[in-house]
């Protein structure tokens, strides 16, 4: 099951097209509401991605979210909608604080800790934020290549080869 | 390996400031308490003793329960103003929204106690006009200060 489908599980289309309505409307109890459904989905999206700075990169996106929700004419793709913005956001986070601080890979302890998700963490940490934006939509959300290329605007070609680097540099840095 | 992923937190006074940032006419105040968020928060949630401490235009309050987290407030002004609140409410997380005014608190840990959120806002169509002015008037029509010393009151603290 993936996150949408999970995040489905708890608020039905039809509630949730009754809260977006209701948001767009300025019933404030409404976004309030949409903030507790849209925040594990944004938060799992930015976490990859942003990494360090994924609190910040949710809390941004989230904003951007609510302070868009107006230009959503259709509910129902609430979560597609909400995941583009988010990824943007991530990303744009990502690059920043590697400008600000470039991961320097002697730095990065191997993989080999007990502790998996450090593990995956440290490795992503290795990885360009275009190329964990990718890994993110590709193999954690399920999406197929078409709407990935459309959400990060390359070509289905440049997205291919993405994730193809991103993938073989992930093994890579796994298996070190 | 999925479950593995690293996941941001999110915390409450992250989503007041989402709020905040998200509606015109809001303005958001912060304080750092030095007390565990636990305390803190017993203190803030008993809506009826703390909102009239807090908020200078309340003069008394009155709650009605309507299930678990929502609660519908009745609040009464120096004036004989009154106003509904519709109430969300759950550990470190309040919200409250009138016809015309809005309400929002939080509370998370902070490395020197818990970090506390208050927000107070205007619903009226133009309200975007007054922000400039809502960041001055804000602060003062709360009293934070208050939560503070009430917080130390508690017995728990001791």
């Amino acid at each position: 099951m993936n996150l949408i489908d999970a995040a489905e599980d708890t608020a039905t289309a039809g509630r949730l097209a009754d809260l977006v309505r209701a948001a767009q409307a300025g019933d404030t109890m409404a976004m309030a509401e949409l903030l507790d459904v849209l925040t594990p989905y944004v938060s799992r999206l930015c976490g990859p991605i942003a990494l360090d700075d994924g609190a910040d990169a949710a809390q941004e996106a989230l904003i951007k979210i609510l302070t868009g929700i107006g230009q959503l004419r259709e509910p129902a793709a609430l979560f597609g909608w909400a995941r583009a913005i988010t990824i943007r956001e991530a990303v744009r986070m990502a690059r920043k604080a590697r400008r600000a601080a470039p991961a320097e890979l002697e730095d990065v302890p191997a993989p080999g800790d007990p502790q998996l998700a450090s593990d995956v963490r440290d490795l992503l940490r290795r990885l360009a934020p275009h190329h964990r934006a990718i890994l993110v939509l590709r193999d954690l959300e399920g999406l197929d290549e078409q709407t990935v290329s459309d959400m990060l605007a390359v070509s289905t070609g440049t997205a291919k080869s993405r994730l193809h680097r991103a993938r073989r540099r992930f093994r890579q840095e796994w298996d070190r | 390996m999925n479950q593995h992923w690293p996941v941001a937190s999110l915390d409450p006074i992250r989503r007041l400031r989402v709020m905040a940032a998200a509606i015109p006419g809001t303005d958001l105040t912060e304080l750092i308490i030095d007390a565990p968020p636990e305390l803190v928060w017993q203190t803030a949630s008993n809506l009826r003793a703390e909102m009239p401490r807090l908020v200078r235009d309340f003069r008394s309050v009155t709650i009605s329960q309507c299930d678990e987290e929502r609660l519908v407030m009745h609040a009464r002004g120096y004036l004989g103003q009154r106003a509904r609140f519709d109430v969300v409410i759950r550990p470190g997380w309040c919200w409250m929204q009138s016809r015309f005014l809005l309400c929002g608190m939080a509370a998370a840990p902070d490395p020197s106690g818990t970090r506390f959120g208050f927000l107070g806002g205007i619903r009226m169509p133009g309200v975007t006009l007054l922000h400039p002015l809502l960041h001055l008037i804000g602060p003062a029509a709360v009293r934070l200060d208050r939560l503070q010393a009430d917080v130390r009151r508690d017995p728990d603290l001791q």
